[in-house]
């Protein structure tokens, strides 16, 4: 009867599913409720999670709790803890839940909100939850090894190398182009500027608090450090209506780029207690809290969507970023539908607190439909605003045009109603001098989201304290990626320099720590730099770049966890990672491709660079603009060199990983697996 | 009543555990507990550990995009 009971109950959850999934899909007309969203969201989730997720466990996996985890075996109280799985859930989402899952979606909804919502839903189950799951299954078997270990050991040494570099590239675009949107957010805007200014003096006051006068207690300090943040955005806003302070903190593109890479050197070679820890604990709790009221402020209000399900930008010309649904779409969402940068956190931590094998299905799997769920929400968010307003926040002066008057009528002609006097009244009501060319994600989410939240609590008058809250939130966390990835990058550069020259990989010796250090903000500040000059707004250029190298870094994953799966002899079940891999190499392949070769100068490197060669040699160019031409010339050459350096690499492993393949297949050799030997679990079931 | 008091009362204190221990704070305690089942004679003192931790979890990619 019970048995009877479920079956109903599923099968009930997987009928709602498709009726809402359904119903997005095929509404046209009126605005659409953000509560069919929810339920699309939630019920394919579950079922997923019900159904595809137990079927990975029993059938490909063969998850064995009577199997004692690293942490069972090598519990030494700091590396490998056995952790509550509720609360190694809490750690895992916290590390993977970045800024991706919110601006990706917000970029996506160009398209309309239809190809964006669908792959974060199919995305996630299908792809990115398989990825997270599997690869912490794998590194659980083998001790918490790194995906680059991992890729060394079971593919080749070539492939760990690759794997490696992959990570580094990953994490230099990474940086640059998440530095591009908190400098779009900030750019103009002195109250935005001083909220997040304030959080460096509030991060070093709790960092001190936490070494040297209560030493751990991170509890009562986050507490003390979130009320000193939240009183800085209300503070902003005397800061904004000052003449002489709003001055001080109206920051330029290139003003706020120095002063960030400043920051991110700061943050790389100073003590990690004195700033950079400190403030990822600010960080984990507004986010928490940020995610939180969002969710509960969308089933509150329940919005309209006012964007259309596909809009004529399907055509691939859109003013936020150009190129096709396929392969953009796909590459522009990563994190919220799989993002590579995620079995790299599978592989680090997780691995090492886990105490049961079967919880890795809950962490793994679980915690990427929860990060999708956070992408659907920011899509909710983006696509609940006016379409006008949306795209004349996120496209960039040189599409729309320079005066309110020209981009307004621009807009409008696109089919998307919107006056200047409209997105005056707007940047008015939020605080802001403008909201204008503001590409990047950032500003638009925020103003979705301080529209959600101020229709729940404080309505209009609270209107610009939500919106800076909201951007405080994304450049709050933001900036605790881009301080934990330099000072991550600083560690990969002083390993690879040290293989070459040893007192360079010393971790204490600080002209290694400032010279690894200078190399890495060095790095993604180029791509930062590069970015706000471009003249097409820098997001349009860089964003499919992380994309890309993201997207990458996932199908190196899934070669890896193809591969042991293969050793392990689970050939019948392949398809569950093999098909993932092979859509991912797909995507990031044409992808690459049109990014380098597209003859439409706004996707292809080479023709944009061309059409501004072509524009210099016809004089069309004024003779003070030339220089700074010919920069941009350079660096659209140098991405399409990145794009095609990063193809290569995983065409490679892929070939490595074929011949594998085909040694096992034909039985041409035995297959090594280099598992952790077994060892039986001396904790009872109930542990 | 009493029972539901009670009940209500264990997942609170559950959750405030499941918080500390997320957060970091019950850290020392679950380190010095696992030094003493260890036998291990020297423990790192709270600020000792406190900044090991850190400089541990900050040195591989703890962050995601």
């Amino acid at each position: 009867m019970k048995r009877i009971l479920q079956i109903v109950i599923w099968a009930s959850l997987a009928v709602v599913a498709a009726t809402a999934l359904a119903t997005i899909a095929l509404h046209r007309g009126e605005p659409i409720s953000a509560t069919w969203f929810v339920l699309a969201a939630v019920c394919s989730y579950l079922v997923a999670y019900r159904l595809y997720s137990a079927f990975i466990a029993a059938k490909l996996l063969v998850l064995d709790n009577t199997r004692a985890t690293p942490s069972e075996r090598r519990d030494d109280g700091r590396d490998f803890v056995p952790t509550n799985k509720w609360v190694l859930f809490g750690h895992h989402f916290a590390a993977i839940a970045g800024p991706g899952p919110l601006v990706g979606p917000t970029l996506a909804a160009q398209f309309g909100y239809l190809p964006g919502t669908l792959w974060l839903i199919a995305g996630a189950a299908f792809a990115g939850c398989v990825q997270d799951f599997v690869i912490l299954f794998c590194s659980i078997r083998r001790d918490g090894k790194t995906l680059g270990e991992m890729a060394r050991v079971e593919v080749s040494r070539r492939g760990g190398f690759i794997a490696q570099l992959a990570v580094l590239s990953i994490m230099v675009i990474l940086l640059g182009v998440v530095a591009l949107v908190i400098v779009n957010a900030l750019k103009s805007s002195p109250w935005a500027t001083f909220t997040l200014s304030a959080t460096i003096p509030v991060a070093l006051l709790l960092g001190v608090y936490l070494r040297y006068l209560r030493p751990g207690r991170v509890l009562e300090a986050s507490l003390m450090g979130v009320v000193l943040v939240l009183f800085a955005v209300v503070a902003g806003q005397w800061v904004a209506d000052s003449a002489w302070w709003s001055r001080v903190f109206t920051l330029s593109g290139l003003a706020l780029t120095i002063a960030i890479i400043v920051y991110g050197f700061a943050a790389s070679a100073l003590p990690v207690w004195l700033l950079l820890a400190p403030r990822d604990y600010l960080s984990a709790f507004i986010k928490a809290g940020a995610i939180f009221s969002l969710a509960a402020g969308i089933l509150f209000v329940r919005p309209h969507i006012l964007m259309p399900p596909l809009t004529r930008f399907v055509d691939g010309n859109g003013p936020v970023f150009a190129g096709r649904i396929f392969p953009f779409c796909f590459i522009t969402i990563a994190c919220g539908a799989i993002s590579g940068f995620h079995s790299l956190i599978s592989s680090g931590t997780t691995p090492k607190m886990i105490q049961r094998e079967s919880h890795a299905r809950f962490i793994g799997y679980g915690a990427m439909l929860l990060e999708s769920f956070v992408g659907v929400m920011a899509m909710v968010a983006a696509c609940a605003m006016t379409p006008g307003v949306y795209f004349a926040i996120n496209s960039p002066a040189q599409i729309v045009g320079a005066a309110p008057e020209a981009a307004a009528q621009t807009i409008s002609n696109w089919g998307y109603p919107l006056s200047a006097a409209t997105m005056a009244g707007l940047a008015h009501s939020v605080g802001e001098q403008t909201l204008w060319n503001r590409a990047g994600g950032a500003p638009s989410l925020a103003v979705g989201m301080a529209q959600i939240f101020s229709t729940t609590v404080g309505g209009e008058r609270l209107l610009s304290i939500w919106y800076h809250f909201a951007i405080m939130f994304e450049a709050l966390f933001i900036l605790t990626v881009l301080d934990a990835g330099t000072r991550v990058g600083r560690f990969m550069i002083q390993e690879l320099l040290g293989r070459v020259w040893k007192p360079i990989g010393r971790l204490n010796w600080y002209p290694a720590i400032l010279l690894s250090s200078a190399m890495i903000v060095g790095a993604w500040g180029y791509f930062l730099y590069q970015g706000v000059v471009d003249p097409l707004g820098g997001i349009n250029s860089l964003w499919p770049l992380f994309g890309i190298s993201n997207q990458l870094l996932a199908a190196v994953a899934l070669v890896v966890a193809t591969t042991i799966l293969l050793k392990m002899g689970r050939l019948k079940w392949i398809s569950v990672t093999l098909l993932p891999m092979a859509w991912l190499v797909v995507i990031t392949m044409t992808a690459s491709y049109q990014k380098i070769f597209s003859a439409n100068p706004r996707i292809g490197f080479l023709s944009f660079a061309d059409a501004l060669a072509a524009q210099i040699a016809a004089g069309q160019i004024p003779a003070a603009k030339i220089a700074e031409t010919q920069r941009v010339i350079f660096n659209q050459r140098l991405d399409a060199v990145v794009t095609g350096v990063l193809a290569v690499m995983i065409l490679v492993l892929l070939g490595e990983a074929i011949v594998q393949w085909h040694a096992i297949l034909s039985r041409g050799k035995e297959p090594v697996l280099h598992e952790t030997p077994y060892v039986a679990t001396q904790w009872a079931e109930g542990d | 009543m009493p029972r539901v008091w009670g009940k209500a009362k264990r997942r609170v204190t559950r959750f405030w555990n499941g918080l500390r221990e997320w957060c970091g704070d019950s850290a020392y305690e679950n380190y010095r507990k696992s030094a003493m089942r260890r036998g291990q004679k020297s423990v790192l003192s709270p600020a000792e550990f406190y900044v090991e931790q850190l400089n541990k979890k900050y040195s591989q990619p703890n962050r995601c995009c």
